[in-house]
């Protein structure tokens, strides 16, 4: 009798399970043939694709677009491997490999985004004003203390106490190390050597003791905001949620600037784009941090999105939707998410060039 | 004399409480929190928490539809895919504990329980992902199944080696073969720890996070539940959610974290309930 009921317990657990998935799968069917894009990548631009695929489903319920926030590298790594159908990625293909898929992958310049120097003063407050130079002398860790001169000439007005600078950086690798260490090599190039250009480097910081590792930008923001008198860097979002002060930035023109939809914008106003979305981007990140243009915050970059030129018939409709909607109507305002800026007129214009690009192959 | 051995008795009491208290206060800390930050969630969203797609972020705070069925879904197919395999090779390791099949898979079953879950989310993107073109919750699935089998294996073990030499020797007295002596007298015996075993595997498949890293894809905008399209699941939903730099996104994972929770709990009861009858 025992295997009786051992045979009956085991579908009376499972019975409810399988009938809500068929219930689900029922209703599901109902609905019209529907086309589904996958990409992956980037997870700064991760909150703005769902934004994206939320609005794009509601205009246009055939399509579904889904994406997996993996990291620059796996993201086009996983779209070159033909795993998915594009990628979000925030440095450019490099040279080379530009080179290896020449006309037959289309970048396009989607969302702009800033990298925020946060910290925790209590005893000054908001105001803190920083240039390259300075924040590269407290990431080698030649200033150490709050008061240290230098600081304080650019800061007349804060009440700078003397204390150590724990100066917090990201532990992982990360595309936000490297637009932050692009911008102190270009701003203080003296300083900050072409060899601590990258995303994980060795931090001169550490070794003299005052540097603390910490994990994604919520990791950093988190440790900053429990550390006294510490310093970091992170991505704008993650600033303006954190609640934390930011510090103004030097740009070439000797103006001190938050990041701000303005102020990020003016970065690329003058940017010098390729003839077209096949073209090669491999410089642009160099010009657009520390852009030498009035108004414009010094710590800005794109982030891309990847596609192929040729797609399976059943997706083309899908891509050219899609693209033409992250060029138009995904930029206005209340489509795009707190912490992201949307690109300028002229770059969403050569972005819509892209939909005629995309062809059955 | 009497007084202090009753005294240390009961110091000794004392000690044997405490310690398993604060064994048991991070399961009751992490309870504790879910409900806390979850439930209020939950609450204010009634019923649309479940049957709404994820929110963008700076939107609503409700939704885990797509989350909610994949974690099921997944529950359930790698369920299919592990237990039939795990059972089989927990009888040929304690019924034939000699033959050299049966240490082979002993062998094999214990290096899976010390492999990362992560390499097992590697290999199956390799070797399932990639020639597929796609991820898909077929590919989930089966790296969960993987998750599980070793564990999974080692309770179904357990379970039938716990039965008494004697039952096994009454049946081959009888003139069984040891193979029906297994399958119609030890296992029946066992059958509550094999059961345990399976809940075991069930709520290990739906807690799992990192074998679905690269192989499941974040189906979040509309609902899949074709296995071989991409899927999502609470696990993955709470921990892209929980780092977010927006509110609601941090909210809908703390409610997740409450559902995943109140899952487990579920099963548990649901199937401690319906064994309940069963006596050896």
């Amino acid at each position: 009798m025992v295997s009786l009921r051992f045979l009956l317990a085991v579908p009376l657990v499972f019975l409810p399970l399988i009938a809500i998935i068929v219930y689900f799968a029922s209703t599901g069917a109902e609905e019209a043939e529907k086309t589904v894009l996958i990409g992956s990548g980037s997870s700064f631009i991760a909150p703005q694709m769902y934004a994206w695929a939320s609005q794009l489903k509601s205009k246009y319920p055939w399509l579904a677009v889904e994406y997996e926030s993996v990291g620059s590298g796996a993201g086009l790594a996983n779209f070159l491997d033909g795993v998915r159908d594009f990628a979000a990625s925030d440095p450019p293909l490099p040279k080379n490999l530009w080179e290896k898929y020449r006309g037959k992958v289309i970048q396009l310049p989607v969302i702009l985004g800033a990298i925020a120097v946060i910290y925790n003063l209590p005893e000054a407050g908001e105001g803190l004003r920083l240039t390259g130079e300075v924040l590269a002398l407290i990431y080698t860790g030649e200033i150490k203390y709050w008061d240290d001169p230098r600081i304080k000439e650019l800061n007349p007005g804060l009440n700078l106490p003397s204390k150590e600078i724990i100066a917090v950086h990201r532990s992982d690798s990360s595309g936000t190390t490297e637009i932050f260490t692009l911008f102190l090599h270009k701003s203080a190039p003296s300083v900050w050597p072409r060899e601590l250009v990258g995303k994980a480097i060795d931090w001169p910081v550490d070794r003299k003791g005052n540097g603390v590792g910490a994990k994604g930008n919520e990791g950093v923001t988190s440790t900053v905001k429990s550390t006294p008198y510490s310093i970091g860097y992170v991505e704008w979002s993650y600033a303006l949620d954190s609640g934390l002060p930011m510090a103004a930035i030097m740009n070439p023109r000797g103006e001190f600037l938050l990041p701000s939809i303005e102020s990020i914008q003016k970065a690329v106003q003058n940017v010098e784009l390729p003839e077209s979305p096949l073209g090669d981007f491999s410089s642009l990140p160099l010009d657009v941090v520390y852009a030498d243009v009035e108004g414009a915050y010094p710590i800005v970059s794109f982030t891309f999105l990847i596609f192929w030129v040729e797609y399976p018939q059943e997706k083309v409709e899908a891509v050219r939707t899609f693209i033409e909607y992250v060029s138009t109507e995904g930029q206005m305002e209340g489509n795009v998410v707190k912490g992201y800026v949307p690109v300028p007129d002229n770059i969403r214009r050569f972005n819509l060039e892209a939909v005629s690009l995309v062809r059955e192959g | 004399m009497a007084e202090v051995r009753a005294l240390l008795d009961i110091l000794f009491k004392g000690c044997v409480l405490l310690i398993a208290f604060l064994a048991l206060v991070p399961v009751l800390h992490l309870t504790l929190a879910a409900i806390v930050n979850g439930g209020p969630v939950i609450a204010s969203a009634g019923l649309k928490f479940f049957t709404e797609v994820p929110p963008p972020p700076g939107n609503r705070t409700y939704g885990i539809l797509t989350s909610l069925i994949g974690t099921i879904e997944l529950a359930l197919l790698s369920t299919l895919v592990g237990v039939p395999i795990s059972f089989m090779a927990a009888v040929l390791v304690v019924e034939f504990p000699h033959s050299r099949l049966g240490r082979i898979v002993r062998l094999l079953s214990r290096t899976l329980l010390e492999l990362p879950t992560i390499l097992i989310g590697m290999f199956v993107f390799t070797i399932i992902v990639v020639p597929l073109g796609s991820p898909s919750i077929l590919a989930a699935s089966i790296a969960l199944a993987l998750v599980m089998l070793p564990y999974v294996t080692t309770y179904i073990e357990t379970a039938l080696s716990s039965v008494p030499r004697t039952y096994r020797e009454a049946g081959l007295a009888l003139g069984m073969t040891k193979a029906r002596v297994a399958f119609t007298i030890v296992v029946p015996i066992a059958v509550r720890g094999v059961v345990t075993g399976i809940l075991v595997g069930l709520a290990k498949a739906m807690g799992e996070t990192a074998p679905l890293l690269f192989t499941l894809g974040r189906a979040r905008t509309s609902l899949n539940v074709d296995p071989l399209g991409p899927g999502d699941a609470i696990p993955l939903l709470i921990y892209d959610y929980a780092q977010a730099p927006y509110e609601n996104l941090r909210e809908v994972a703390w409610g997740a974290t409450l559902v995943l929770i109140t899952l487990f709990l579920l099963v548990y009861v649901l199937a401690r309930l319906t064994i309940r009858g069963v006596r050896v």
